[in-house]
């Protein structure tokens, strides 16, 4: 029984895992590859997670849909809601350097936020869409996370690869040219305001399948799901430890850091009882904590970009 | 690299360790949102649960003298740590059953993908949402907590009984106050009154003039707020007063807080009447409320009655179920079904008397009788409120 119970958590985790993994990776082709400061990512993943969930829910009063579709469709319509979303988000905010584009993102992913906590017709507000499918749902408890698991797995696995192979390609050597120097990128002759466009919005596209895998795991998704501190700036932390640059870095950010998270409260449910509820706000700080320790001392995250030659970049990376 | 691996390897071996529990307790979880967005009502909501598990474990204990284990997790009041805690408490903990989580996402997310999956019996205290209901939860997912339904439409038909048929309903915009404005809305315009004027607001902003006076334009004296009277609640009360705005103010149970009398002073709060749940059987409520206060708890306090009721159900359906996890939430429905020998707050020792013996029995709680529907809501009891002194005096029961 104890060991069937720590295997269900650690499957529990391992999907929670793999659907920051791949808000992770979205964030890393826009900032580690490409210097996009992407503050909203709460927002496409908003985008995401409601997408999926209106076009695959069964038929609701009071609001768009359901359309009670199968679920890739449901998974394909949020990559693209979220890229049709960070289309014209990118055409305008993408003129922006840096810490303008930063907040100009906030914005828009609190106006996403706001627009999905208010809107009856659209989202149900805030009482959220529930009813939402979850394949291979209907099996026993360990099965269904197991299934949930190889799905979400699987799912980050091929994103991995591809982004893995557009990072290794020309595409990813011209990105880094323009993320490191843009004026020299400009004068190689590339389309700057162009190529940061696709890079923000293939990145936001993972991240809507992030909130679709989400939406569907939880069969539920409300607005307190995307609140920023949880959707936007957790991830944050994720990759800047991890490494950004570096898609295995991303993923390992994840790893370590919702471990960490969700570890944290068994090791402080060993204090006193009297300390039982403070022990709680350990965990925020100890987050608070990893990432100032990381970033004095690594800050290049745990697994740094590789630099140099491909012929070196591919000798270090065995 | 390699010393942060072993420091990983350290921590999971350890948490393996130590989660390995004694055998002889009855582990219960207590989910609540003690991080994040209702942090401040969190702690009262968890101390009142511990009441009663103190209580169970100082009158005899559970089953064989066994000791209750409270085991509590932050659900910090979003699906990610709702689910994460759950999960916890299930697997790691092995609880026969949960009390919480306490906001309605997490509530929806965790018996989703949790505790409905897992046969877990859940009571959240204050998951309000009517969402709750319409669960597909094999009888799992209970609430101690009446639907946001029953109090908007209590709180309308109470105001178009006392001649008020013109209002401006102003709501902070998360699933508690959407839910009573809505409720509230269809139910006073349903039967002939008024709404003048419809808006929510976001919480935590400096100023709700411009709001205010949007709503005031309809022409409506008297202000709808369902909000929280120790956060934007008592802003937009201050401004609306010291404007002008309106000249009568009416309040869901989150305005029921002492911050407004303390900050605006009883006497501007005149004409500021507010509905909130009351218990049926007061010496209940009374009872729950001396034992409170004696740990240094306020019985006051937002949910603190109904995560009392909660803890204390759960303790009697896990002892009329011997500890079986899976008839926990049968059981539940057998302590209080509107018949048997009536069990007041704390009246561990006589219960467990009445058990064994096998007497029906049927749990009278602080917050109300709690006989479940068929959805495992519970309908509420309310009272109109007023403010009288440094406090709050009952006006009139609504129905």
């Amino acid at each position: 029984m104890e060991w069937i119970g720590l295997a269900n958590y650690a499957v529990f985790m391992a999907i929670f895992i793999c659907i920051y993994a791949l808000l992770s990776l979205g964030l890393n082709i826009q900032w580690g590859f490409t210097g996009l400061f992407n503050a909203g990512i709460a927002g496409f993943f908003a985008v995401g997670a409601y997408t999926s969930a209106v076009l695959t829910s069964p038929a609701a009063e009071g609001r768009l849909g359901g359309f009670d579709l199968p679920v890739p469709i449901g998974w394909i319509g949020a990559m693209v809601a979220a890229a049709l979303i960070a289309w014209p988000i990118g055409k305008i905010c993408l003129r922006f350097r840096s810490d303008y584009l930063a907040i100009a993102t906030i914005g828009v992913a609190e106006i996403i936020r706001l627009v999905i906590k208010s809107e009856d017709w659209l989202t149900n507000s805030a009482r959220g869409i529930t009813d939402i499918p979850r394949p291979f749902g209907d099996l026993p408890y360990v099965y269904s996370q197991l299934a949930y698991l190889a799905i979400v797995a699987s799912v980050l696995f091929v994103a991995y690869l591809m982004v893995e192979r557009q990072i290794a390609a020309p595409w990813g050597r011209m990105m880094r040219a323009i993320r490191d120097n843009e004026d020299a990128a400009r004068a190689m002759g590339k389309d700057v305001p162009f190529r940061r466009l696709e890079a923000f919005i293939f990145g936001s596209a993972l991240m809507g399948l992030g909130g679709a895998l989400f939406a569907h795991f939880n069969r539920t998704i409300t607005p307190e799901a995307i609140d920023p501190m949880i959707a936007t700036f957790l991830v944050w932390i994720m990759l800047i430890l991890g490494g950004s640059g570096n898609n295995r870095g991303a993923i390992l950010g994840v790893a370590v850091v919702w471990i960490i998270w969700s570890m944290s409260e068994i090791v402080t449910d060993q204090l006193p009882h009297e300390y039982a509820v403070k022990a709680k706000y350990m965990r925020v700080f100890l987050i608070g904590l990893m990432l100032q320790l990381v970033l004095r001392f690594r800050p290049e995250g745990l697994l740094p970009e590789p630099q140099g030659t491909r012929a070196e970049m591919s000798e270090k990376s065995k | 690299m390699n010393k942060f691996r072993t420091a990983l390897a350290a921590t999971l071996l350890g948490a393996t360790a130590m989660a390995a529990p004694a055998q002889a307790d009855v582990k219960i979880g207590l989910l609540g949102g003690v991080s994040g967005p209702i942090a401040a009502m969190a702690p009262a909501m968890i101390d009142s649960a511990r009441l009663a598990v103190q209580q169970v474990n100082d009158n005899g204990g559970i089953l064989d003298g066994e000791k209750l284990v409270a085991v509590i997790g932050d659900s910090a009041c979003n699906p990610q740590n709702g689910t994460d805690a759950a999960t916890k408490a299930v697997n790691i903990e092995n609880v026969v059953g949960i009390v919480g989580p306490h906001c309605s996402g997490s509530v929806l997310a965790a018996a989703n993908s949790v505790t409905i999956p897992a046969g877990v019996t859940i009571i959240s205290p204050s998951g309000t949402s009517p969402e709750i209901s319409g669960l597909n939860d094999n009888d799992t997912v209970f609430r101690t907590v009446p639907s946001d339904d029953f109090q908007g439409r209590a709180l309308a038909r109470t105001l178009l009984l006392r001649d008020t048929a013109k209002v401006a309903v102003a709501y902070l915009n998360n699933d508690y106050g959407k839910g009573l404005a809505e409720s509230f809305r269809d139910e006073f315009e349903g039967n002939g009154g008024e709404i003048a004027g419809f808006a929510a607001h976001e919480g935590e902003k400096a100023s709700y003039r411009s709001n205010l006076a949007e709503l005031a334009s309809g022409g409506a004296d008297t202000l709808v707020i369902f909000d929280y009277g120790d956060g934007s609640g008592l802003t937009m009360l201050r401004q609306a007063l010291e404007n002008g705005f309106f000249t009568n103010f009416v309040g869901g149970d989150g305005m029921k807080s002492d911050a407004p009398i303390k900050e605006l002073g009883a006497e501007n709060l005149t004409t500021f009447l507010s509905s909130a749940p009351v218990g049926e059987k007061s010496d209940s409520l009374e009872m729950f409320g001396k034992a409170f206060a004696e740990i240094g708890g306020d019985p006051a306090a937002i949910f603190a009655t109904t995560s009392y009721d909660a803890a204390f159900m759960l303790a009697l359906a896990i002892e009329k179920a011997g500890g079986d996890k899976a008839k926990v939430s049968a059981s539940l429905r057998e302590i209080s079904n509107g018949e048997g020998e009536p069990i007041r707050a704390g009246e561990w020792a006589k219960a467990k008397e009445l058990i064994a013996a096998g007497t029906a029995i049927d749990y009278k709680g602080a917050a109300g009788d709690h006989n479940f529907d068929d959805k495992g809501d519970v309908p509420g009891t309310y009272a109109l409120f007023k403010v009288s002194g440094d406090n709050f005096e009952v006006v009139t029961e609504i129905q």
